[in-house]
């Protein structure tokens, strides 16, 4: 009966920690995937091998750098078994229009199908940083990078950024 | 003393870094310090554009919680592709799974709720530091609710106009005596009376205010008291000038 009760507390707690991160989990497979079909998938599944798994999550607060482990492992297993080669960045922006441009702020549109359009490894940390809140050291924990690699891909990614948005760069720092 | 292209090439990678060799280079540079108010106000912009509204289906809270239900689907019918049948039929028998009370047994959103739910969007707000943001962000953010803050509030660190419950709204953090404490301005919500809440790791308080709304005040973590917090809530309140 006590070990029924402990299990009840338990699961809701981990019920309430995944309900409290999806939206930011599923913000993060979208600007991962570019694909809000695909970003529902991967999410659906973390939760279910977070579920299976959640007697390795020992400390709750790094519950979020825990669950993007599995989403990115997960993105990737989608991405073997769909076996995508190439992809059409228009094609992409044309299919997540409603999305994108469901802003009555016309900048915000432009940001966002310049966000699709920078490549993934310059993308992924800059969401992981402005997003979801990492550090320089945590990005590079997750992405499996040097600190200076990290920075270095920030740096190009507000650069290019900043360019497809038609911001005057000429002030911006050169490599 | 760094350079103005090291500092621009620092500031394009991490523009929030507090970095005090960072600062003294700003403090120092007119150019520079021009250079960092653009970023800035780019950054904001850019934190607004991925903070993309993904509409929440029915089915959407079905798949947070009742993985065992899911599961068992799973393993009968295989991975959940999309754009079949099945997986609506699925989604549709997993939320009304949900609408049956299984888990979901406490009363709808509260606006406590929401408001904690806004605070894990923006994890990075919370940082403690003794750098205000740049006034004209902190401008920027108090715009839409026609509201000027009095320095006695305390320095603001963070602030940002974001979208809560349908409307712009000023959300800010403030660095006081017992750490940064984050400051909604909710115009548009109107409560009878004194709200407190300890949810999810966050403690607050929502106090309404006289023809503009309700304030919603709230700290990370266990160490703040609700003591502490209301009398936080009452200086900020005080610091409040409205314009319009």
């Amino acid at each position: 009966m006590k070990d029924q009760v402990g299990g009840n507390q338990k699961r809701a707690r981990f019920q309430a920690l995944c309900k409290s991160l999806r939206p930011d989990l599923l913000r993060f497979a979208f600007w991962l995937s570019r694909d809000r079909a695909l970003a529902e998938d991967v999410v659906q599944e973390t939760m279910l091998r977070a579920w299976k798994a959640q007697d390795s999550l020992l400390d709750e607060a790094a519950a979020k750098p825990w669950f993007l482990t599995i989403i990115r492992r997960e993105y990737a297993r989608s991405f073997e078994r769909k076996r995508f080669v190439t992809v059409d960045v228009d094609e992409l922006i044309a299919r997540e229009e409603p999305m994108l441009a469901a802003s009555e702020d016309q900048d915000l549109v432009e940001l966002r199908a310049a966000l699709f359009k920078l490549p993934d490894e310059y993308r992924e940390p800059l969401v992981l940083q402005v997003l979801m809140g990492f550090t320089t050291a945590e990005i590079a924990r997750e992405l499996d990078l040097s600190d200076a690699a990290v920075l270095t891909r920030l740096f190009r990614a507000r650069k290019q950024l900043r360019a497809l948005c038609g911001v005057d760069t000429s002030l911006d720092s050169q490599e | 003393m760094m350079d103005c292209a090291a500092y621009r090439r620092a500031m394009m990678a991490d523009p929030r870094d507090p970095d005090a060799g960072l600062r003294e280079h700003r403090e120092s540079c007119r150019d520079c310090s021009l250079f960092t108010e653009g970023l800035l106000r780019f950054e904001t912009r850019l934190e607004r554009a991925l903070r993309v509204d993904l509409p929440v289906h029915a089915d959407t809270v079905a798949q947070v919680v009742p993985l065992r239900a899911a599961a068992a689907l799973r393993a009968r019918h295989g991975p959940p592709h999309r754009k079949s049948w099945f997986a609506m039929a699925a989604s549709v028998l997993l939320a009304v799974v949900v609408a049956g009370g299984l888990w979901l047994s406490a009363a709808g959103p509260s606006l406590a709720a929401d408001v904690v739910t806004h605070m894990e969007g923006e994890p990075q707000a919370w940082r403690r530091t003794d750098e205000p943001v740049q006034s004209a962000l902190l401008q920027d953010a108090l715009r839409d609710a026609h509201l000027r803050l009095a320095p006695a509030a305390g320095i603001v660190s963070y602030a940002q106009s974001c979208r809560f419950r349908g409307h712009h709204v000023p959300h800010l953090v403030i660095q006081t005596e017992s750490g940064p404490v984050t400051v909604m301005v909710l115009v548009h919500e109107h409560v009878r009376k004194m709200v407190r809440f300890d949810e999810q790791g966050y403690r607050g308080v929502i106090v309404p205010v006289a023809r503009h709304g309700s304030l919603a005040v709230l700290t990370r973590g266990p160490e703040t008291d609700q003591q502490t917090i209301d009398h936080i809530a009452a200086r900020v309140q005080g610091s409040l000038d409205w314009t319009g």
